[in-house]
C-alpha cells in the first residue's frame, strides 16, 4: 500500500546570518500526493527538486512548514524514527547508483533487508528474487564495477524495493544514463510500482523522463508552478 | 614535449600545488601522523646510535688522554706486564724513545661506597714526558714521589672540597688507604681522562696498593721526533720481538677497537630493534601516498588529459614522500636528541656495567651519526614512495576506471605477494643456517627481517582469506554491521592490509622480544638458583659501581675461613687475557668445591661432579660456553693460555653454561692456576656455613669479623639472586622501551588509514543512512573493521613473532654472546599485551567511527 505524502508551505533555507544572504531553496511549497500515485518534480538544475525528496526522504528538516506521510509529521521523528522511516517507510534511487562498490549486486540488494533485522539466509533469497524481477538474476556475484550505468541502476531498484517501501524517491534516476537505458529503466520502476501500489516522486529534468509520471508538478525557484 | 628538463620542471611546478600542497594542507592530520611515524623511527635510531657514540667516544678519550704523546703502548695479554720487560725494552732509551710504565686501576673514593674513580700509578721521572700535566696552583710532578701522596683533578677536588694538603681514602684491593692530596691538576692531558674522575699517585705505591708488586700495567712508549712511516713501523716490529710473553705492543687507540667489539653485538641488537621502528614508519609512508594517489586518480587522469607526462606525476608524489621524509627525519633527529639523554642512561649505563665498569659516559652529539639518522629516515622515506608514485605515473589520461576497478586490480596482486611473500620465509629459514660474519649474527638479522617482509607481504592473502571464511558466520554473530566491516575491509584491501602489515611488524617484534627475554631470564634464574649454591658471596668494596673490580687480599681470606659457622670457602680470582685480539677471561675455582656441590652445570649434560673429579687430577681446564662459541672450541680439544714463561696449552674438559658475561672464560683449579700465574688473593670467595648457621647471621659475623680492617661488598645467596636478575632487568629495560614505541606507531596507523577511509567513505556512509542505517550502526561497523585489523595483525604478528623468537634464541642471542637459551614463553604477559593492543586498536577507531556518524547525509551524497 502506497504513502499518502503532504507538504505544507515547506520552506527551506541555507546559509544566511551575520549579515550574508542565504539561499531559498524552496519556499511555500504545498502538495497531496494520494497513495499509489506517480509524480514527476520537474524543473531546470537548481530549482529545489532534490531538496523537496529530501525533506520527503526525512533526510533534511524544513526551515518552515511540514512534510506529513501518512499522517506523520517527519520533523517530529526521533533520530531513530527517522532511520527506521528510512529503512522501511521511503527508499531512494539516485542519478549516480549510489551501489556501495565494495559488495556485490546481490550484498547490495540484500542489505536493507539485513538492516531491518531479517536474518542472513532469508536475505539473500529475497534479493536474489528482487534481481530477477529487474532481470539481473546472473549478475548476483557481480561487483558494480563490473556492470553497466543501467545494471547498476537497476541493481539500486531492487535495492530500493527490497523492504517494500511504501514511497519511492527518485533524484533524476536516468540523469546518468543514455536515453534508451533510461527509458527501460523507467518503464520497469513503472511497472514495478504499479503492481505493488507504491507511491514514487521523481524529480527530473527531462520532460521525456516525466512523461512516465501521473502527475507533474513544476518547480523554479523553489516554487511550484501553477 | 618530450618530459625534457624544462618540460620536467614545468610539469612539476604546475603539478605540486594542486596533486599535493593542497590535498596536504586539508588534510593537515593525516599529513602530521605520517611525518610523526617517521620522526618516531628515526628518533628512536638516532637516540641508540648517539648513546653508543657517548660511550665509546668517552672510553676513546680516555684512552688518549692516558696515551697522552705515546705512539706505541705495551698492554698486558694476561695479568701483568713483568718489570722485567723495562729492562728488555731499555734499547728504546738509547734511541731516543721515552719509557713511561703505569699502573692503571679503579678504586672507591672515600669510602666503600663512594664514587669509583680511575686510578694511575705513574714513574714521575719518565711520565712528564709521555703525559701532559699543569698544576694549580704551581707545584710539580715529583710531589708524588711520597708514598702516600696523590694527585687529584679540579673537579674531583671540587666534588670531594679537596686541596693540596688534604687527607683523603682510597678503597682500593678491599683495603681504606688514606692519602695526602700533594697537588691539583688543572683538566689537561692525562687530568681529562675519566671526565676528570682520575687520581695520580706515585708508581710503586700503586703496585703495592693494586697488588701488583713487580708487575706492570702499561708501558707508554714516546718515540722520538720525526719518524717517518717506515721507521714506526719498525720500532713498532723490534717492540715485539723484545717483549716477554704475556704481553702485545700497538698503537693507543686499538684499546678502543677492542673494546668496541665488546659493546658491537650489544649495540648491532639494539639498532636492529630501532630498524623495526623505522620500518613501522615506512609503511605509513607508502600507506599515506597509497591513498592520495587513489583519491586522487580523477585528478591525475585530468591533468594527464591536459599534457601532464608521467614523469612528471612520478615527479610530484616522489617529491611528496620526499617531503614526508625530510620533515619526518628532521624532527625525528631533533627528538632523537632529545632522548638521546635517557637512551644514554639506559644503553650507557647497561653497557658499563656489563662491559667498561671505568666509563663515564657524558652525551656527545656527534654530527655523523644525526647525519646517517637523518639520510636512513629520508632515504627509507623515498623508498616507501616509489610504488605509489609509480602507480600514479601509470594512471591513463581522462582516467575512467572506477574506485572499485582499481581496488580490485590491487586486490589481483594479493596472490602475486602471497608467492613473493611464502617464497621470503623460506629464505628467512634458509638464512639460519649459516654461522656468524667476523662475530655478528648478520644472517640471523637478514631472517628475521625476511620473516617481518614475508608475513607483511602475505597480509592481504590473510585479509581475503579471513573475509571469506568468516563472512557468513560473523554476519549471524554480529549482525549486518559485521558485513559493512567485512566489506569495507576487502574493498580497500590495499590501504587495510598495510594497517595489518604495520600492526604485524610491531606486534611481531614485541612477542619475539618478550618470548627471548622470557626464556633468558627464565634460563638465568634457573641457573643462578643452579650455580649459586653457596650461602655468602664476598666480593671487593667497589664504590658505587655494579660489577666488582680489584681483590680481596689472602689475609681477608684467611680471616673469613676463621670466623666461627663458616664451613668451607671458595675463592675464585681472574684476568682478561686476549686471543687473536679478542677479550676473554682466565679464570681459577676450586675443583674440589664443585665437584663436591655440583654447582657448574655442564652444556652436555654430563655429571659435574664427575667431570671436575677427573679433571682436578689432571691440570685440565673447564671453558665457558661462550668461549666455546666464540673460539670454536671443543670438548678435548688444547686451549692455548699466555703465561709469563710463553703460552701453555691446557686441554679442555667441559664447557659449563655461564651467563655471567658473554666474553667467555678458561678456569683452572685455583693450585694449577698459581703454579702458571703466582698470583695471590681473589676477585669473589663463596662461603658456605654450617649447619644451624642462617646466612644472615653468617653475613653479621663475617663482616664483624672484616670491618675496619678490609672492605668487602658481603651479600647473602638470595640477595645476590635478586641483584643478578635486577641487572637483567634493567638490561632490557630499553628493548621494552622500544618496543612500546614501535606498537604506538603501529597502533597510530590504525588510526591513521580509518580516518582516511572514513573520509574517503564519505558518501558510502551518507548512503547507508539513506538506507536507514542508524549512526551507531555505522559507528560499530567501523569498530569491527578496526577489530579485524587488529585480530588479523594479532593473529599474523603472534605469528611471525613466535617465529622470530626461535631466531633471536637459537641463532642472534647464540652468535651474540654464544648462550644456548631455553625456550619458555610468558603466555600471561603474551596474553594481556595481546589484549591490551586489541583494545588500544578498538579506541583508535573511536574519532574515525564518531566522525562516520556525524557524516553530514544530504552533502556526503551531492560529492562527485
Amino acid at each position: 500500500m502506497g504513502a499518502r505524502v503532504i507538504a505544507e508551505s515547506v520552506t527551506k533555507s541555507y546559509g544566511g546570518g551575520r549579515g550574508a544572504a542565504g539561499v531559498d531553496a524552496l519556499l511555500g511549497v504545498s502538495l497531496a500526493l494520494e497513495p499509489g500515485s506517480f509524480t514527476a518534480l520537474l524543473g531546470p538544475s537548481g530549482c529545489g527538486k532534490s531538496t523537496l525528496l529530501n525533506l520527503l526522504g526525512a533526510l533534511d528538516r524544513p526551515t518552515a512548514g511540514r512534510v506529513l506521510v501518512n499522517g506523520k509529521d517527519l520533523a517530529t521523528l526521533s533520530e531513530d524514527d527517522r532511520d527506521a522511516y528510512r529503512r522501511k517507510t521511503a527508499a531512494t534511487v539516485f542519478q549516480f547508483f549510489n551501489l556501495l562498490p565494495t559488495m556485490t549486486a546481490l550484498e547490495n540488494v540484500a542489505l536493507p533487508l539485513l538492516l531491518e533485522g531479517v536474518s542472513p539466509a532469508d536475505a539473500d533469497a529475497r534479493a536474489a528474487r528482487g534481481l530477477l524481477d529487474v532481470d539481473l538474476a546472473d549478475k548476483e556475484h557481480a561487483y558494480p564495477y563490473e556492470l553497466s550505468g543501467g545494471q547498476m541502476q537497476r541493481v539500486a531498484v531492487a535495492r530500493a524495493l527490497a523492504n517494500e517501501p511504501a514511497l519511492l524517491l527518485a533524484d533524476e534516476p536516468t540523469g546518468n544514463l543514455d536515453s534508451k537505458t533510461g527509458e527501460q529503466v523507467l518503464a520497469l520502476v513503472a511497472g514495478l510500482v504499479k503492481e505493488r501500489g507504491i507511491t514514487v516522486v521523481m524529480a527530473t529534468h527531462s520532460a521525456e523522463a516525466a512523461a512516465h509520471a501521473s502527475l507533474i508538478l513544476r518547480l523554479r525557484d523553489g516554487r511550484l508552478e501553477p | 614535449m618530450t618530459g625534457s628538463s624544462p618540460g620536467l620542471r614545468c610539469g612539476f611546478c604546475s603539478l605540486i600545488g594542486p596533486l599535493v600542497l593542497r590535498p596536504a594542507a586539508k588534510d593537515r592530520l593525516r599529513f602530521l601522523l605520517t611525518v610523526s611515524g617517521i620522526a618516531v623511527g628515526v628518533a628512536t635510531i638516532a637516540a641508540i646510535r648517539l648513546a653508543n657514540a657517548s660511550v665509546l667516544s668517552s672510553f676513546s678519550d680516555t684512552v688518549d688522554f692516558v696515551a697522552g704523546k705515546a705512539g706505541i703502548t705495551v698492554l698486558a695479554d694476561g695479568p701483568g706486564i713483568p718489570e722485567a720487560a723495562l729492562e728488555r725494552l731499555a734499547w728504546l732509551r738509547r734511541a731516543g724513545a721515552t719509557l713511561a710504565p703505569a699502573i692503571t686501576d679503579t678504586a672507591a673514593a672515600g669510602a666503600a661506597d663512594g664514587e669509583v674513580v680511575e686510578v694511575l700509578g705513574i714513574d714521575p721521572l719518565a711520565d712528564a714526558a709521555a703525559r701532559e700535566y699543569s698544576f694549580a696552583p704551581e707545584a710539580n710532578l715529583f710531589s708524588v714521589f711520597d708514598r702516600d701522596s696523590i694527585l687529584v683533578t679540579e673537579a674531583f677536588a671540587a666534588r670531594h672540597s679537596l686541596r693540596a694538603g688534604s687527607s683523603f681514602s682510597l678503597v682500593t684491593n678491599s683495603v681504606e688507604r688514606t692519602f695526602r692530596v700533594a697537588a691539583v691538576l688543572r683538566p689537561t692531558g692525562a687530568a681529562r681522562a675519566a671526565s676528570g674522575s682520575i687520581v695520580f699517585m706515585d708508581l710503586a705505591v700503586a703496585q703495592e696498593a693494586f697488588g701488583k708488586v713487580g708487575r706492570l700495567d702499561r708501558i707508554d712508549v714516546v718515540l722520538p721526533p720525526g719518524l717517518s712511516g717506515d721507521d714506526r713501523a719498525r720500532f713498532e716490529e723490534e717492540i715485539r720481538a723484545s717483549l716477554p710473553p704475556g704481553t702485545t705492543a700497538g698503537r693507543p687507540e686499538r684499546r678502543t677497537e677492542t673494546v668496541d667489539r665488546l659493546v658491537r653485538a650489544f649495540r648491532v641488537n639494539l639498532s636492529a630493534l630501532g630498524l623495526i621502528a623505522l620500518l613501522v614508519g615506512m609503511y605509513f609512508v607508502y600507506n599515506t601516498l597509497s591513498i592520495s594517489v587513489l583519491r586522487r586518480r580523477t585528478d591525475i587522469g585530468t591533468v594527464r588529459a591536459l599534457g601532464a607526462s608521467k614523469r612528471s606525476v612520478f615527479a610530484v608524489f616522489l617529491a611528496e614522500g620526499l617531503a614526508l621524509g625530510v620533515l619526518g627525519s628532521a624532527a625525528g633527529t631533533a627528538l632523537g636528541v632529545a632522548l638521546a639523554k635517557g637512551a644514554l642512561l639506559l644503553v650507557g649505563g647497561t653497557a658499563t656495567e656489563i662491559y667498561l665498569p671505568s666509563a663515564h659516559p657524558a652525551l656527545h652529539l656527534d654530527p655523523f651519526v644525526l647525519l646517517l639518522a637523518f639520510t636512513v629516515g629520508v632515504v627509507s622515506s623515498v623508498l616507501s614512495a616509489l610504488a605509489p608514485a609509480l602507480e600514479a605515473a601509470s594512471v591513463e589520461p581522462a582516467a575512467t576506471m572506477r574506485h572499485g576497478s582499481v581496488e580490485a586490480a590491487r586486490r589481483r596482486r594479493t596472490r602475486p605477494l602471497a608467492l613473493v611473500g611464502s617464497a621470503l620465509l623460506v629464505l628467512a629459514f634458509l638464512a639460519t643456517r649459516p654461522g656468524p660474519v667476523n662475530g655478528l649474527p648478520l644472517f640471523g638479522f637478514v631472517s628475521v627481517f625476511l620473516i617481518v617482509s614475508g608475513v607483511s607481504l602475505l597480509a592481504p592473502a590473510a585479509v581475503m582469506f579471513a573475509a571469506a571464511r568468516l563472512d557468513r558466520p560473523a554476519l549471524r554473530l554480529f549482525g549486518v554491521e559485521a558485513r559493512l566491516a567485512r566489506a569495507n575491509l576487502t574493498g580497500s584491501l590495499s590501504r587495510t592490509s598495510v594497517a595489518v602489515a604495520a600492526l604485524t611488524m610491531a606486534l611481531a617484534m614485541m612477542v619475539s622480544v618478550a618470548v627471548m627475554v622470557g626464556s633468558f631470564r627464565t634460563t638465568v634464574a634457573t641457573w643462578v638458583g643452579q650455580t649459586l649454591a653457596s650461602d655468602l658471596f664476598l666480593s671487593p668494596a667497589s664504590g658505587r659501581s655494579g660489577p666488582s673490580f680489584g681483590r680481596i687480599p689472602d689475609e681477608a681470606i684467611d680471616l673469613v675461613r676463621a670466623v666461627p659457622g663458616v664451613d668451607e670457602v671458595d675463592p675464585s680470582l681472574a684476568f682478561s687475557a686476549t686471543r687473536n685480539g679478542v677479550p676473554f677471561t682466565v679464570g681459577s675455582r676450586l675443583f674440589a668445591f664443585i665437584a663436591k656441590h655440583g654447582n657448574l652445570p655442564l652444556v652436555d649434560g654430563r655429571d659435574t661432579r664427575k667431570v671436575f673429579t677427573e679433571a682436578l687430577g689432571k691440570d685440565e681446564a673447564m671453558i665457558s660456553e661462550p668461549f666455546a662459541e666464540k673460539f670454536r672450541v671443543k670438548v678435548g680439544e688444547l686451549v692455548e693460555l699466555p703465561t709469563d714463561h710463553g703460552p701453555v696449552k691446557v686441554r679442555v674438559a667441559g664447557i659449563y653454561t655461564d651467563y655471567s658475561n658473554d666474553r667467555g672464560t678458561v678456569t683452572l683449579d685455583r693450585s694449577h692456576f698459581q703454579r702458571l700465574w703466582p698470583l695471590a688473593g681473589a676477585s669473589t670467595v663463596a662461603v658456605t656455613l654450617k649447619d644451624g648457621v642462617s646466612p644472615e647471621e653468617g653475613a653479621r659475623r663475617v663482616a664483624a669479623a672484616l670491618r675496619g680492617r678490609f672492605a668487602l661488598r658481603v651479600r647473602t645467596n638470595a640477595t645476590l639472586r635478586r641483584i643478578v636478575l635486577k641487572i637483567f632487568d634493567r638490561t632490557f629495560a630499553v628493548t621494552y622501551a622500544l618496543e612500546a614505541v614501535a606498537l604506538a606507531v603501529a597502533v597510530l596507523g590504525v588510526f591513521n588509514t580509518l580516518t582516511a577511509l572514513v573520509l574517503e567513505r564519505r558518501r558510502e556512509i551518507g548512503l547507508l543512512r539513506v538506507l536507514g542505517t542508524s549512526a551507531a550502526r555505522v559507528k560499530r561497523a567501523i569498530r569491527y573493521e578496526a577489530a579485524a585489523i587488529g585480530g588479523l595483525g594479532a593473529g599474523l604478528g603472534a605469528l611471525a613473532g613466535g617465529a622470530m623468537s626461535l631466531v633471536l634464541v637459537h641463532v642472534i642471542n647464540r652468535q651474540s654472546f654464544g648462550w644456548t637459551i631455553a625456550m619458555h614463553a610468558p603466555w600471561g604477559f603474551l596474553a594481556a599485551a595481546l589484549g591490551l593492543v586489541l583494545l588500544a586498536t578498538l579506541a583508535a577507531a573511536s574519532r574515525p567511527a564518531g566522525l562516520a556518524a556525524a557524516t553530514d547525509v544530504a552533502a556526503a551524497l551531492k560529492e562527485e
